[in-house]
């Protein structure tokens, strides 16, 4: 009943394009979140659902209808702004009956309904309190009952999460996320950090210039990303470039920036043709570091070791800089005049001091390669 | 010519069809609508009507010919001395007055800037109360003060400075006084609200640099408060050149200034295409030096060099 | 430390002497109108309370009076209502017709009020509508329109413009949204521009000169005329109360900001 399709989806504002082409169908109870950077389009991609912008081309449906030009107040959206938009002369219940008094319910009914939405997000206790005096994570809580007083057959969260700190903000997502399974409607949140989005989403659709880049499930979308920039915006790698310098029937030698080639595992040798450029992906988790003294010797040559037609990649570098991030530690490791970074958890045996020789090793069946137009290579 | 605005007459769809499509939302024009018909109406209008009747022939038993064309009016500005000597007068006292005002004016929206508490208030106070007061009360009340029998003159002959009374008032120094008197309020709070959002921390960095203070000042503040400057010196330009309650209550009888000369010629000799001419002689000269005033200080305002 | 001490001393004699010169003219002014005889010297030699016995009794006084407080009202009400309504448009959407808008609302405050008076009147006259009441009010919206219009580009600047959108999302329509969310807000900007208005109404004498009649003349217009043949304490005794009515509403306006603060605060 209430699925909603966008389709090709476009907001120009003068010259500018916001939001380029956007297509997808949101199912009836999911909860979908838009990630990507700031300017994306994402949230003008979510106002134009919301009803607050009209589209300069595309389409919207909500259910069977098609709302695309259909005023905000007459949507049953309703939205979590970013900043919250409390009104700031109204107490906090009035704030949340705002809503269904705008839909004529009388004051009696409304009260009690706003009421309990309050105590729905435990906020009952500031029913009378202006909500300039609240703190940012009550404030979220009461702009979350607000949207949700209305009974939307869509709920949209535009960051709502982004203005509170770390530990409060990862509190509110297992809170939403609750909310979202008690409440069974279509959420639709955007936002530009990939944790939020992981944590949350049932789907997740990356943006980036206005375009939809990619539409999946979070495993999906993380293991498999359509293109360099989703690989980059995902998470932390290690981009190396690199030329392919000979092909065989199920490995493909690169010639790369860390003076020496890399080998990777492939099923379809014709994907790429000698003398092509690519950026090679290295993710931090499929990098097995160790000290280099303790590895075998006949390796430090630098050989790529194919006998069992494995494709295992080494090579070894000097750590430049040792960086504490709670629970893991990241090396940054030079190796011939670039640099690369690894991650070991602190539970892992021997730390590393600057200076130290590393052996950096990994399978080139977990490496991802990309065009320079930053299209993956399908290997 | 869309179906849907076949009901206006084609120069306003002409108009307003581009307007519309322009618009990001018809709501904002539909608001915007109202304002921009009264300024159209009684704005406007009323100057192209202006200009119109500038053009006409004169007439000895009507105001103006109706219907005639004709440079008459603008020929009579040109040709007469009274009229242009009025025009240069004007000019002088205007950029006097607006010289006085802007220097005191800076000053002043400076010490109200570095008040504190009650000072500030009363500072204040001191611009917001003459600036609601009548224009023609307060320029009056410069009487009993400047002329050769007013408060000023008994104190200057009490004291010896001066052995004759001096006649200010009437004359072209008490016009001068008057006027600034009514400019400087808009040019203090012109100015004082651009100082106002300035950080005193760059003048303590100058200092530090090891400016003096006036040199702090001079390097520091008054770049700053440029954009204020310019617009209390337009302000203060274009409403003393058009000056009217000063020059008519304060000046002596060679004090003519134009606005007193353009009455004249309006409700006393009834010459509309006279009167008519000469006021757009005046408003074009006025605009263009205007317009001149403040690039002149928009080229300084960039890099003011003291050295 | 020496020439620190100087500098001083000068700023603050400059500064001091500049808020002498701002509040003198107003203090003769008052000062005047206590004066016994009729001949205006400053400080008078004998005080009563005599031209104020006379105001009460002087008709045109009364009158203009009246009128004044007429056109003012009458102005405030128009410039008001254009200037809030477009600032709001404005605000809504900067287009070309917001573009077209400012400058040409700016412009007639930069034209000498005489040069306006004189086109105002042609025109007018042309109309037929030369010395009625609604002349002098048109003419004064001209001059108090971009007065209000300019204070609440810069009030509905500073709104939040996310809680028109919150509105319109839970279901206000385009008059509602703007009751509910945005009136409450920018009241204290709306009152600020609606004083400006009437303050600029009650002192305009140039245009009020050209387009008003005997029956339609305002205060400044009698005092106007009533100067320029002679000085008369009378205008004194007129103006001690245009300044009290000033202070009036100055207080009034800070302490109706600062009550309905204080209600809020303790609500």
């Amino acid at each position: 009943m209430s699925e909603i399709t966008l389709s090709g989806l476009e907001k120009r504002y003068g010259d500018t394009l916001a939001v380029e082409d956007v297509s997808v169908t949101i199912d009836d109870g999911e909860l979908l979140c838009l990630l990507g950077p700031s300017g994306s389009g994402k949230s003008t991609t979510l106002r134009m659902l919301a009803g607050l912008e009209t589209p300069t081309d595309g389409t919207i449906h909500i259910g069977d209808e098609d709302v695309t030009d259909r005023p905000a107040y007459e949507r049953t959206t309703a939205t979590v702004f970013q900043d919250w938009a409390l009104f700031p002369h109204k107490t906090v219940i009035e704030n949340v009956a705002f809503g269904l008094k705008m839909e004529g319910v009388g004051k009696t009914e409304r009260r009690e309904r706003a009421r309990g939405m309050l105590e729905r997000v435990r906020m009952e206790s500031h029913a009378d309190e202006n909500p300039m005096n609240l703190s940012g994570g009550q404030k979220q809580r009461v702009a979350l009952a607000r949207a949700l007083a209305v009974n939307p057959d869509v709920l949209l969260l535009d960051e709502p999460l982004s203005n509170l700190d770390k530990r409060l903000s990862e509190d509110m997502q297992i809170e939403l996320r609750e909310i979202h399974e008690e409440f069974e409607e279509t959420f639709v949140h955007v936002t530009h950090d990939q944790d939020e989005a992981f944590t949350l989403a049932d789907r997740i659709g990356i943006m980036a210039e206005g375009n939809l880049v990619q539409v999946g499930e979070p495993d999906e979308v993380y293991e498999n990303p359509k293109n360099r920039f989703i690989e980059g915006f995902l998470g932390d790698t290690n981009f190396v470039e690199g030329t392919v310098e000979r092909t065989t029937p199920d490995s493909i030698r690169v010639e790369t920036e860390l003076g020496r080639e890399v080998v990777l595992s492939t099923a379809n040798p014709d994907a790429l043709t000698e003398g092509t450029s690519l950026t090679l992906s290295l993710r931090p988790e499929i990098l097995s570091t160790e000290s280099a003294e303790s590895g075998s010797e006949d390796d430090a040559t630098g050989r790529p070791a194919l006998a069992d037609g494995s494709t295992t990649n080494s090579i070894v570098g000097t750590v430049e800089n040792v960086l504490y991030r709670g629970s893991t530690v990241r090396y940054s490791v030079a190796v011939d005049g670039t640099s690369m970074f690894v991650e070991r958890t602190v539970a892992d045996s021997g730390e590393f001091d600057a200076g130290d020789e590393v052996r950096i090793s990994w399978d080139g069946a977990d490496v991802l390669a990309f065009r320079d137009d930053g299209s993956r290579v399908d290997l | 010519m869309s179906g849907t605005h076949s009901s206006l007459p084609a120069p306003v769809a002409r108009v307003w069809e581009p307007l519309l499509e322009r618009s990001r939302s018809k709501r904002a024009l539909l608001l915007m609508a109202p304002l921009l018909l009264f300024e159209l109406l009684l704005f406007v209008a009323p100057f192209l009507i202006l200009l119109r009747i500038s053009v006409t022939e004169g007439s000895t038993d009507l105001r103006y010919a109706p219907g005639t064309w004709s440079l008459e009016g603008y020929a009579e500005v040109f040709s007469t001395d009274v009229l242009l000597s009025a025009i240069a007068y004007s000019f002088k006292m205007g950029l006097t007055a607006t010289a006085i005002t802007v220097v005191i004016a800076t000053g002043y929206a400076y010490a109200i800037w570095r008040a504190e508490g009650l000072l500030k208030s009363v500072l204040l106070f001191s611009v917001i109360l003459p600036l609601l007061t009548t224009l023609v009360i307060k320029t009056y009340a410069f009487w009993p003060l400047l002329s050769p029998t007013g408060t000023v003159n008994d104190v200057l002959v009490s004291l010896n400075l001066i052995s004759e009374p001096i006649q200010f008032v009437p004359g072209t120094i008490g016009v001068i006084v008057g006027q600034v008197y009514i400019v400087l309020p808009y040019a203090v709070l012109a100015i004082y609200s651009v100082l106002s959002t300035m950080d005193w921390g760059l003048v303590e960095a100058a200092r530090d640099l090891g400016a003096s203070r006036p040199r702090a000042s001079l390097e520091i503040v008054v770049p700053q408060a440029m954009p204020g400057i310019i617009v209390a010196t337009v302000i203060s330009f274009a409403w003393s050149v058009g000056a009217y309650a000063a020059p008519g209550l304060l000046g002596a009888g060679d004090d003519l200034a134009f606005a007193l000369e353009v009455e004249q010629r309006l409700l006393s000799n009834l010459q509309w295409e006279v009167a008519t001419a000469y006021a757009l002689v005046m408003l074009l000269l006025m605009l263009v030096s205007v317009a001149a005033l403040t690039a002149v200080l928009n080229v300084f305002g960039g890099e003011f060099e003291y050295a | 430390m020496h020439r620190e001490t100087i500098e001083d001393a000068l700023f603050r004699a400059s500064y001091l002497s500049i808020l002498a010169f701002m509040l003198l003219p107003l203090a003769v002014v008052v000062v005047t109108s206590f004066a016994e005889s009729g001949q205006l010297l400053f400080p008078p030699e004998n005080y009563s309370l005599v031209h104020y016995r006379g105001f009460f009794e002087e008709t045109r006084w009364i009158s203009a009076f009246d009128n004044s407080i007429l056109v003012g009202v009458g102005t405030t009400i128009v410039a008001t209502a254009l200037g809030v309504t477009a600032a709001f448009g404005h605000e809504l959407d900067d287009g070309r017709a917001g573009q077209l808008l400012a400058p040409l609302v700016l412009v007639p405050l930069l034209i000498p009020p005489i040069i306006l008076g004189i086109s105002m009147r042609v025109y007018f006259v042309r109309a037929g509508m030369d010395a009625s009441y609604l002349s002098i009010i048109l003419a004064h919206t001209l001059w108090a329109t971009p007065l209000v219009y300019f204070v609440m580009r810069s009030v509905f600047s500073r709104f939040d413009w996310r809680l028109l959108d919150a509105a319109r999302d839970l279901g206000a329509g385009p008059i509602q949204s703007f009751v509910y969310a945005v009136l409450p807000n920018v009241k204290h900007g709306i009152f600020v521009g609606a004083l400006l208005a009437f303050i600029v109404s009650l002192q305009e004498f140039v245009m009020a000169l050209f387009l008003s009649s005997h029956n339609t003349e305002t205060i400044p217009v009698v005092a106007w005329t009533t100067l320029r043949q002679s000085l008369d304490p009378m205008v004194s005794v007129v103006s001690t109360f245009l300044i009290l009515i000033s202070i009036g509403a100055i207080a009034v306006a800070a302490i109706a900001t600062n009550l309905d603060w204080l209600s809020k605060q303790l609500s």
